[in-house]
């Protein structure tokens, strides 16, 4: 079959992707949305998300529009033809560049806004189903959940094999996953301070001195705490998986080009055909994800996330068998989708409250707070070895069989071990947009009063969700380190097609310069955001205590409080948090690669790789940790609420938030923006650079 | 509006409102304009109830509505040495309050639980305030306090509450406290064993416990006694608070 007719297929797996996306947003929408009370709670947190996405978009429309400019015209320089007498202005070549990266950041946009608009409407309606069964509930905030999944992978594979179908250039095609990658950056970090902000300050004042429980509709900073629980992790995360999603082809595009000519189109084409095949595959596994009699929504997710999988594997070996590929692009694939599977499952170890690290650093919190973040620290430095090996061990049995096939090359075999890993994104965003759904959905149960039946059932579902929730993040950020493994790689592509070798060598002071800078870039990053967050949850404070002290009526529940300050105030924090490290994602390789060059650039992409890996795993599981000790005591062990033990768990959670939610699944997105933005870019740093 | 007595315990004070218990609780463990907050624990009163102790007729007079109309909330009638000037007889409902202001209403039971074996923890509310572990069941800890004591100490009046102990209870050496918010746990497990193995009927385990009262803690209800009578509340099961009280079980929770 010809390349136009695999991304033809793949168009229209796309279609068929959105239009299953489509049907469930409806059939959702037709379900009860319950009481007027709960109707009104939904509407303020549907008010509050829209208001902040609007916010977020009008400044990321600006972002875009300044960014794209400088593409259109540094892209106009046909680099081709430079030094040799001919025309290098060519205008057109820019306005590609820049549409396409126009075209990633909105299509990044629309997967982030209708995650986030069905997500807003599927939360009172699960709620209101759970008060007729847990299986309704289930079904209502998981297909919910699959129209985020299915529209991103269904955006995502259109998108890409548009562009590439119309230019046939996979650099063309890097462009729009810059575009969508620059967009889920900001759309993730900001989501992330929103969301910890809001929290943060909700549980200091509500919970810690005032004394009202959770989710309490006399706490001003409620609906801000329940809005950010969809910009963070319903948008945020649909905008992250989405960037990792086209990253990883890209990638595996890009290393295409050093095919022959006369297998090139075919490998170049081979990372949209698995986004289709795992599209298909994630469409399956869906119908299998119900809760049976004994309910057991967890075992429900499991199984979908599984019979993916495996559907996946079994497709992509007919296609490789029938299609006449190299066999090592299958044993790539399955080595990245197994890889994949197991980190889940490390991730799952370290943050579940029935294996050790949760409960040993439960258990030291009766010797105070010191003492468990220490504790959870350590196991959170534990948990990167798992994914790392399995990292090690995907890249070098990947490199490994694809350099001996003689076929392709090693590093291409990596990259599609990424993509094997994302494929399957349609079921695993579904899955995980499914998690703050039912966390929403108890919040209205409980804001509405509605029985307490109702609640612990919401408490069921939102317990699998967590656990999603850990799975996920795990995937997102090996995929994500397998993928700029592989956009490291095709940055050397590109800078060898302009006629540099790069030489990537540790006596090289200019290398070393670049990988200490690389290395110090994630570190970094997580601080201003984590900043971020004390500094505007500070100001939040303040906000909900001058509530609490000047209208006493709102703790007696004789006036509500005013919702919408605190809304604003989170929004606008996270809006303005976001210029610096934005700068640090896109403008410091850029500064690398023109003062230091292209081998320093080279280095500082190794050294924020690595850092960045370190640090993502390290913030997700130890965040993760500290919460599910802390939920652990609060099922009755070690004193139980109100014990000291309890009181030092609230500290480390407190400090695993912004670990978990705000920086920690940041820094993948950091680490493609850098690599992207540096392959973009390479070029242009490959002729222009002041150190030589 | 009906003018309400109610006798605080956290402080113990004698109050005139016009708020019904709901809006009292509330209105005093959150507070007003005058920011006093906190847990409230109260009876209330036969509203017949009189004592020339109390400045009561001067009470009644200062317990009018508002010039706007709303219900005078608090006229305080007497701070010092209430439990023991109010009969027993004239208690008619218990309030528990959490810091949040959620109210349960407690009726009197006119069975006291039976003394169980073990050891009890007892966390006394007024007029003092410290916790002591006993041999005793709590009738024989009231009579012990307020009829035949066997130190020089006499109280009049006592209302307290017992604590879970947990598997402490019968192994004080190895049980393990479970879900007990309890501070200093080593030091309790001594005083248990110290209790243990001498001839005395009390220990006491902290001279200032915890300000607030963990309701989750309370192993059976409350108790309040004078010379004359003892007087028990029951707290129901917590399963059953769940179901009947969720609101109020969720801030007691915390």
């Amino acid at each position: 079959m010809s390349s136009n007719n695999w991304l033809l297929i793949g168009i229209m797996a796309g279609f068929l992707s959105l239009g299953i996306a489509a049907y469930l947003f409806f059939w959702v929408r037709r379900q009860d949305a319950g009481s007027s009370k709960a109707q009104e709670v939904a509407s303020w947190i549907r008010g509050g998300a829209s208001s902040y996405l609007k916010k977020l978009y009008r400044a990321l429309t600006l972002v875009a529009v300044v960014i794209g400019f400088i593409i259109a015209i540094v892209f106009s320089f046909d680099l081709a033809n430079y030094g040799t007498g001919q025309a290098v202005i060519n205008p057109l070549l820019g306005m590609e560049m820049a549409l396409a990266f126009i075209t990633g950041a909105i299509c990044s946009a629309i997967a982030g806004y209708m995650g986030m608009s069905i997500a807003v409407e599927a939360n009172v309606r699960s709620a209101t189903a759970a008060s007729r069964s847990l299986n309704q509930a289930f079904r209502v905030a998981f297909y919910a959940g699959a129209v985020m999944g299915l529209a991103m992978v269904g955006i995502a594979v259109i998108g890409m094999s548009v562009i590439y179908l119309i230019t046939r250039d996979p650099e063309v095609v890097l462009g729009f996953s810059f575009g969508a990658s620059t967009l889920a950056l900001l759309a993730k970090a900001g989501g992330g301070i929103y969301t910890k902000t809001a929290d943060i300050a909700a549980d200091l004042v509500g919970k810690v001195e005032v004394g009202i429980p959770e989710d309490d509709p006399r706490n001003p900073a409620v609906v801000a705490d329940n809005v950010g629980d969809n910009v963070g992790d319903v948008a945020g995360m649909g905008a992250d998986i989405f960037d990792s999603y086209v990253a990883s082809a890209v990638a595996v595009m890009l290393l295409g080009l050093s095919f022959s000519t006369a297998t090139q189109d075919r490998y170049i084409v081979f990372p949209l055909i698995l986004c289709a095949l795992g599209i298909f595959a994630s469409l399956m596994g869906i119908q299998f994800v119900r809760v049976g009699k004994r309910g057991e929504p967890n075992e429900a997710l499991n199984r979908g996330t599984y019979l993916t999988c495996i559907f996946f594997a079994l497709m992509v070996t007919v296609l490789v068998i029938l299609g006449g590929y190299d066999l090592s692009v299958l044993w790539s694939t399955l080595i990245g989708l197994l890889t994949g599977v197991v980190i889940g499952i490390t991730s799952d170890y370290f943050t579940s409250d029935d294996k050790k690290p949760v409960r040993e650093t439960a258990k030291v919190s009766k010797s105070g707070a010191a003492i468990n973040i220490i504790t959870g620290f350590s196991y959170g430095l534990i948990s990167i070895v798992p994914p790392i090996i399995g990292i090690v061990i995907a890249t070098l049995l990947s490199y490994s069989i694809a350099e001996s096939s003689g076929v392709i090359s090693g590093i291409y075999g990596i990259g599609v071990s990424a993509v094997g890993m994302l494929a399957v994104s349609g079921m695993i965003v579904s899955a995980d947009a499914y998690g703050p759904i039912v966390d929403n959905a108890r919040g209205i149960a409980e804001m509405s009063g509605m029985s307490h039946e109702v609640i612990e059932r919401a408490d069921v579902l939102d317990a699998a969700g967590n656990t999603a929730k850990a799975i996920t993040k795990g995937f997102a950020i090996s995929a994500a380190a397998l993928t700029v493994l592989a956009l490291f790689a095709a940055y050397s592509e590109v800078v060898a097609a302009r006629g540099l070798i790069l030489q990537i060598s540790l006596r090289n002071p200019l290398v070393v310069a670049g990988v200490l800078l690389g290395a110090m870039t994630p570190p970094l990053f997580s601080a201003l955001t984590m900043l971020s967050v004390t500094h505007n949850a500070f100001d939040m404070i303040e906000e909900i205590r001058r509530q609490f002290r000047e209208r006493p009526g709102i703790l007696a529940g004789n006036e509500l409080p005013d919702y919408n300050t605190c809304v604003g105030l989170a929004a606008q924090g996270a809006l303005s948090a976001l210029i610096l490290p934005a700068f640090l994602a896109v403008g410091l390789p850029i500064l690398v690669g023109f003062i230091l060059g292209p081998d320093a650039l080279g280095g500082f992409l190794g050294g924020s790789i690595f850092s960045g890996v370190i640090f993502a795993l390290l913030m997700a599981n130890a965040g993760g940790l500290w919460d599910n000790a802390k939920k652990y005591i609060e099922m009755g062990q070690h004193g139980g609420p109100g014990s000291e033990s309890h009181k030092a768990s609230v500290v480390g959670d407190t400090v695993g938030d912004p670990f978990k939610d705000t920086a920690g699944p940041s820094l993948n997105t950091l680490i493609t923006v850098m690599s992207l933005v540096s392959s973009l870019f390479a070029p242009v740093i490959a002729a222009f650079h002041l150190f030589r | 509006m009906s003018i309400h007595l109610y006798l605080s315990l956290i402080p113990e004070a004698l109050i005139a409102s016009m708020l019904t218990p709901e809006e009292f609780g509330s209105y005093y463990a959150v507070g007003s304009v005058k920011k006093s907050r906190g847990q409230a624990i109260f009876f209330e009163l036969d509203p017949k109830f009189r004592s020339k102790f109390f400045p009561m007729q001067e009470g009644f007079k200062r317990c009018v509505p508002h010039e706007d109309g709303t219900p005078k909330r608090s006229i305080y009638m007497g701070v010092y040495r209430v439990l023991e000037n109010v009969p027993v007889q004239a208690i008619q409902m218990l309030y528990l309050v959490t810091q949040d202001g959620r109210t349960l209403g407690l009726q009197p039971n006119s069975l006291l639980p039976s003394d169980a074996d073990g050891m009890h923890l007892y966390r006394e509310i007024a007029p003092v305030t410290p916790l002591v572990a006993s041999m005793l069941g709590p009738r024989e800890f009231y009579r012990l306090i307020v009829h035949s004591p066997t130190s020089l100490v006499k109280l009049p009046a006592i209302c307290f509450t017992e604590l879970r102990l947990g598997n402490l209870a019968m192994d004080p050496q190895n049980g393990d406290l479970g879900d007990l918010p309890y501070d200093n746990l080593e030091h309790l497990r001594n005083c248990l064993l110290e209790l243990r193995g001498k001839s005395i009927h009390t220990k006491m385990v902290d001279r200032i416990p915890p300000r607030v009262i963990a309701y989750r803690t309370i192993k059976n209800g409350f108790f309040v006694g004078n010379k004359e009578k003892l007087a028990y509340f029951a707290l129901p099961p917590w399963d059953e608070l769940k179901k009947t009280n969720y609101s109020w079980w969720r801030s007691a929770q915390m």
